[in-house]
């Protein structure tokens, strides 16, 4: 029964929203409705879920004393700071909260980010040579994408910017194309695998 | 060491100070180098060039997050203008966690900006009239399809704690029939949801703009016509704002112009740093070939 009933329950479910997708009756609409509302709600869970799961984390890591510990205080501290703020004097255009996040929060996000500029240009200088035909392929077509998307690139040759947008809308643009298929069948295959009961590893345990 | 040995052993510092330089320069001296155009980003403004004014609304999804701000919120600001300035009904939501901060800060700095400009107090922008942000929603599949039916039943409320039916903007927006296009700017690969799901159900048209890593993914997209415009990077920000200008939606330029001298520099920095590496490669390839 611990498995019967999730299993019947997944196939009906599974089988009522691919209907009702196709059925723009009142009564299809309706029920979409209801099962989307339930679907956002049993999202937030997963939020409490996680935002326990995090300070069941770093306490642990607090009390034990593990290595960096100190850091998960400050990430425990910045988490009650943000929210007790927030809660407490609201998430104006000019409250705390937001003069916070664009203060803090968002110069810090993109320094992170930029960082990877850094490793990315001494990286592509190790790393990136044409040691076969695939490479300098990949190397030149890299090239030509770059100085075509570069303002300036039309001025070193007019055909550049063209050159550039063929590459992404030809051979870019092909092999998209095959991957968004393969993914697409791929997830229809899964999909219909789970509706069905093939597929059972989502209920865990063993059989 | 010989000379090729040499130029494929630069210290890594080196680099890194030649980058620093590079990406600070153009903040310092201006230079403007004229931008082409790309077809998509040009679909893009025409598509909301079309929608007739204080008819049906544009909704923005702010789905970017701090680390791509520099490509994506200057997207977000010249669509506004553009949007503003045409008197059309801009409605925003979030459905990335990170992205309400920067959505709030787009609105509120475009907002400001016009309303500096403003000479009658008719032409300056009124939250819950000419716009109205709902906020951050988790669900994202089912809030996006379950807003072609209402989006107060999504969004009882905005992201400042109002009703939404107390607001006279979503009086008259109820639902997707209201809605010209759904413009996504973001980071991670949030236009495909709004794609197969609200557009396939609803016929919504989509618009995206998104840095330039994720941009190729939706080339397909564009050609079969399910994208109704895209803006790729830091370039069709760029574009996009050349573009406002030239039809007097602003006057000035915004950061992307600036962002995109820096970048390019970067660019050509890294490609002559790649040619550096393969010509020390090759002849070192070269010369052990001939020992």
């Amino acid at each position: 029964m611990k498995r019967k009933i999730p299993l019947a329950l997944c196939f009906i479910m599974g089988i009522s929203m691919i209907v009702q997708f196709f059925i723009p009756h009142p009564a299809s609409l309706e029920f979409s409705s209801v099962i989307y509302k339930w679907i956002i709600v049993l999202m937030a869970f997963a939020l409490v879920l996680a935002i326990g799961n995090l300070i069941r984390h770093h306490g642990n890591k607090i009390h034990r004393r593990k290595e960096d510990w100190q850091y998960s205080i400050v990430t425990l501290a910045g988490m009650v700071a943000m929210a007790t703020i927030g809660l407490a004097w609201g998430i104006d255009p000019d409250s705390l909260y937001q003069r916070i996040y664009l203060n803090v929060m968002a110069p810090l996000g993109g320094t992170m980010f930029a960082l990877l500029a850094y490793y990315m240009a001494s990286a592509a200088y190790r790393s990136f040579r044409a040691r076969s035909l695939e490479a300098t392929l990949l190397l030149l077509s890299a090239f030509i994408v770059m100085i075509g998307f570069m303002p300036f690139g039309q001025y070193l040759h007019p055909r550049f910017p063209a050159f550039a947008e063929w590459i992404m809308k030809v051979p870019n643009m092909a092999s998209q194309r095959g991957i968004l298929l393969g993914v697409a069948f791929g997830s229809i295959a899964t999909a219909l695998k789970i509706i069905l009961g093939i597929e059972r590893s989502w209920l865990g345990g063993k059989e | 060491m010989k000379w090729y040995d040499r130029i494929t052993t630069i210290d890594r510092r080196i680099i890194y100070l030649l980058l620093t330089v590079l990406v600070i320069l153009p903040f310092f001296v201006k230079v403007t180098i004229p931008q082409k155009v790309m077809p998509q980003t040009q679909r893009l403004f025409d598509f909301i060039e079309s929608i007739p004014p204080k008819d049906k609304a544009v909704m923005i999804s702010f789905d970017y997050s701090p680390q791509t701000q520099p490509e994506c919120h200057p997207m977000a600001k010249a669509i506004l203008k553009h949007c503003f300035a045409r008197e059309i009904p801009v409605i925003g939501l979030s459905f990335d966690p990170e992205a309400p901060g920067l959505a709030v800060d787009a609105l509120v700095s475009v907002e400001r900006e016009i309303d500096s400009l403003a000479a009658r107090k008719e032409d300056s922008l009124i939250y819950g009239v000419d716009y109205v942000y709902l906020g951050w929603k988790s669900g994202r599949i089912a809030a996006q399809l379950d807003m072609g039916e209402a989006i107060s039943g999504v969004f009882p409320r905005d992201y400042f704690g109002n009703l939404i039916d107390s607001l006279p903007l979503m009086q008259i927006v109820k639902n997707y029939k209201n809605i010209a296009i759904v413009v996504i700017l973001a980071s991670a690969d949030y236009p495909i949801d709004w794609i197969r799901y609200p557009q396939t159900r609803y016929g919504v048209k989509v618009g995206a703009g998104l840095t330039a890593v994720m941009a190729p993914q939706y080339y397909p997209f564009v050609q079969t016509g399910q994208v109704s415009g895209l803006m790729s990077g830091m370039k069709g920000a760029a574009e996009y704002e050349k573009l406002v200008l030239e039809h007097g939606y602003a006057r000035t330029l915004g950061n992307a112009e600036t962002g995109m001298n820096s970048q390019s520099m970067i660019h050509i920095l890294i490609m002559l740093f790649i040619i550096l590496g393969n010509l020390g490669y090759f002849f070192s390839r070269r010369a052990k070939k001939e020992k």
